[in-house]
């Protein structure tokens, strides 16, 4: 599986030369700056960037994209964790049990778990792309938009098992996520929901939309408050307690494992990154024997969410380097770092440029222990966010998202999408709504109705066509399988709820 | 404090309904449904409706279940209880920190995002009871000096701000 003469190749590039490692340090540490900031996005830090890239070798300007990307991950878990702010989409798995957390005062164990299972993920995914690049690049070009279709349906599934103490009003905010998710134009040009107005036409900005939801509308809960954390006792940031939490993640192997190996899955697939945290959460609470904690500040679900979002990294850069297509705007933005060398991604780069495959899968994985010490820093300084009396934090947090949406979105649609689904989502909290199932309906209501028309204009209507996909028929074998066997077990131990 | 809801009479049954609720799952509904109107009307064929109009339809029979636990016989109200009246002093303050974010959402473009910025910080500041000066001023202050700026100098557009521009935007 291992090129052994490529391999010794990338360590002698990477050994021979300390100007590859000068930027790592930079690209992490801009990745988590931006990251941390509500509205900026990983594919907006790397394009400011790019005109950097001219003035470095090819290798030294994947390190540094790499290096971006690896930090940006993490970055966005902070605000997640202490605000309820997911900076972007693959943050919001996090906020589920991480604010929670903080609320609680676990604030430093909070940003710890996610720490180490950025890294654990990471480094994991990495460690897969290096033994099995080639297959994985091989696998990848067989998923279609059927195979797209599955894994958007078992994202999904997360809707009812995020439905709160009410199935239909659960169910509901998950079609109205769903439904606000396809506004804009349709594949076929028709504008749908826009009320005539042209910056709908490409939809409901998705960010300022959840920032929204989640943040904006917690940050109206917190106005009669004081701090984030009422006890004063627990509004410490302490450099022991975010280590056990780095330490706490390792007594979940199995949650952190198949994190890693859902994330680097499914950032093969366009837009799989973006989920990945989702459907990463929904699984492990589905496999726990007590899910009913998940959401209360379990530390599982953190892991399982970061885990995810870290190694969907690998995933897809094992796309754009063994295909030469990006699966999402950071890595596009990476494909014109690319040509800004004269290089293509694709087959023949990876049968000819293996050395620099390697060196990249290398670099990677030794930026897990940079990131591992930058971000210790980086939280133990923006730790300090739980000792700023949220009458001033309330103001700043939002005047930064509202300018974040707007630089985000290059318009009005960006901040005033804000404003309406702050009170939309704070109305929703008030009559007992799970904001998380709106969220995720719309992530994945674009992406489903995409999948779904390409399958039906693939299949012709006809349900027949799935049997020629053995691996989107595998899928969905699975994901019967992961729907019905909780309830097995559960009738079989005689804990399913009688009428 | 429980809220309290207003009462019908029915069937020689007196029901409570909880109406704000009742006036939100229809609002969002009536979106649902007016939204598979648009998109038909746009388009009507399957490529354009393939999930918009399984997804209203599901919202139609949600509703029914949603709706129908906004009424209750007195004295069976459980369910509405949960959600307790806010505190004046607070529903005031989060009905201001809402009515400031709009008016810095309509404000910052129009008059730059620095002022606005400013403004809205320190309203917000004093809506929500801080009354040291040095805060009321070095909070805007350096959140417009450190955070627009840096904004301004990365980003790829404009921020429409009013000194930079040196003037309005």
């Amino acid at each position: 599986m291992i090129n052994m003469t490529a391999l010794l190749d990338a360590v002698h590039l990477l050994g021979s030369s300390w100007q590859p490692w000068l930027v790592v340090v930079p690209g992490i540490l801009i990745g988590l700056i931006v990251h941390a900031v509500p509205g900026l996005t990983t594919s907006m830090a790397l394009s400011i960037c790019l005109p950097l890239i001219p003035y470095m070798d090819f290798l030294q300007a994947l390190i540094f994209m790499t290096a971006m990307y690896a930090g940006a991950l993490f970055g966005v878990a902070i605000p997640a964790v202490l605000l309820n702010v997911p900076g972007s989409a693959a943050a919001v798995g996090t906020t589920f049990d991480g604010f929670p957390m903080a609320q609680a005062g676990r604030h430093n164990e909070a940003l710890g778990l996610a720490l180490a299972a950025s890294c654990a993920g990471q480094a994991a995914a990495y460690l897969l792309l290096l033994c099995l690049a080639e297959p994985i690049a091989a696998f990848a070009i067989k998923l279609g938009p059927p195979e797209m279709l599955v894994v958007s349906v078992w994202g999904l599934t997360l809707i009812a098992r995020l439905r709160g103490r009410h199935l239909a009003r659960g169910l509901l905010a998950g079609v109205f996520g769903l439904l606000l998710g396809t506004v804009g134009l349709s594949a076929r040009g028709a504008p749908r929901g826009t009320f005539d107005i042209d910056l709908l036409l490409d939809g409901i900005p998705i960010v300022p939309a959840i920032v929204g939801l989640f943040a904006a509308a917690e940050l109206f809960n917190l106005v009669g408050r004081d701090y984030v954390v009422d006890d004063l006792t627990r509004r410490s940031v302490n450099a022991g307690r975010i280590l056990a939490g780095m330490r706490d993640t390792f007594r979940y192997p199995g949650t952190l494992l198949r994190g890693a190996l859902l994330g680097t899955g499914l950032g093969l697939l366009p837009g799989g990154h973006a989920i990945a945290n989702l459907l990463s959460y929904s699984e492990a609470r589905r496999a726990a024997k007590d899910p009913e904690k998940f959401g209360t500040g379990d530390p599982r679900g953190i892991i399982a969410a970061e885990s995810a979002n870290a190694s969907s990294e690998g995933g897809s850069m094992a796309t754009l380097l063994a295909l030469g297509i990006p699966t999402g705007g950071a890595t596009a933005v990476m494909l014109v770092a690319f040509s800004m060398h004269n290089i293509t991604g694709g087959p023949a780069f990876m049968r000819e440029h293996t050395d620099i495959v390697y060196a990249v899968i290398l670099s990677s994985l030794a930026q897990v222990v940079f990131l591992a010490v930058l971000g210790f820093g980086f939280i133990f300084v923006a730790g300090f966010v739980v000792k700023v009396r949220l009458r001033a934090l309330v103001p700043t947090v939002l005047a930064l998202a509202v300018i974040g949406s707007f630089a985000l979105s290059q318009n009005m649609a960006g901040p005033i999408t804000l404003a309406a689904f702050a009170v939309i989502g704070w109305l929703m909290q008030r009559f007992d709504y799970p904001v998380a199932a709106t969220v995720v309906g719309l992530l994945l209501g674009r992406l489903t109705e995409g999948a779904l028309l390409r399958t039906y204009q693939m299949s012709g209507g006809e349900i027949e066509f799935m049997l020629t996909r053995p691996i989107a028929l595998g899928m969905l074998v699975l994901l019967v399988l992961s729907i019905i066997l909780p309830y097995l077990r559960l009738s079989r131990s005689g804990l399913v709820a009688r009428p | 404090m429980a809220l309290s809801h207003p009462v019908i009479s029915f069937g020689g049954s007196k029901i409570a309904v909880d109406v704000p609720h009742l006036a939100f799952v229809t609002a969002i509904v009536a979106w649902c449904i007016w939204f598979c109107r648009d998109a038909w009307l746009a388009q009507a064929d399957v490529e354009n409706l393939i999930m918009i109009v399984p997804a209203a339809i599901a919202a139609g029979i949600l509703y029914v279940f949603v709706a129908g636990s906004c009424f209750s016989v007195v004295g069976h109200t459980d369910n509405f209880e949960a959600r307790r009246s806010l505190d004046r002093g607070v529903g005031v303050k989060i009905a201001g920190t809402m009515a400031l974010l709009a008016a810095l959402v309509i404000a910052g473009p129009l008059i730059g995002f620095d002022i606005a910025s400013f403004v809205y910080i320190l309203a917000t500041l004093l809506l929500l009871g801080e009354r040291r000066i040095a805060a009321l001023l070095l909070i805007p202050a350096l959140f417009c000096i450190v955070v627009i700026y840096c904004f301004d100098t990365i980003l790829p557009i404009p921020l429409p701000l009013f000194f930079a521009a040196g003037g309005a935007p």
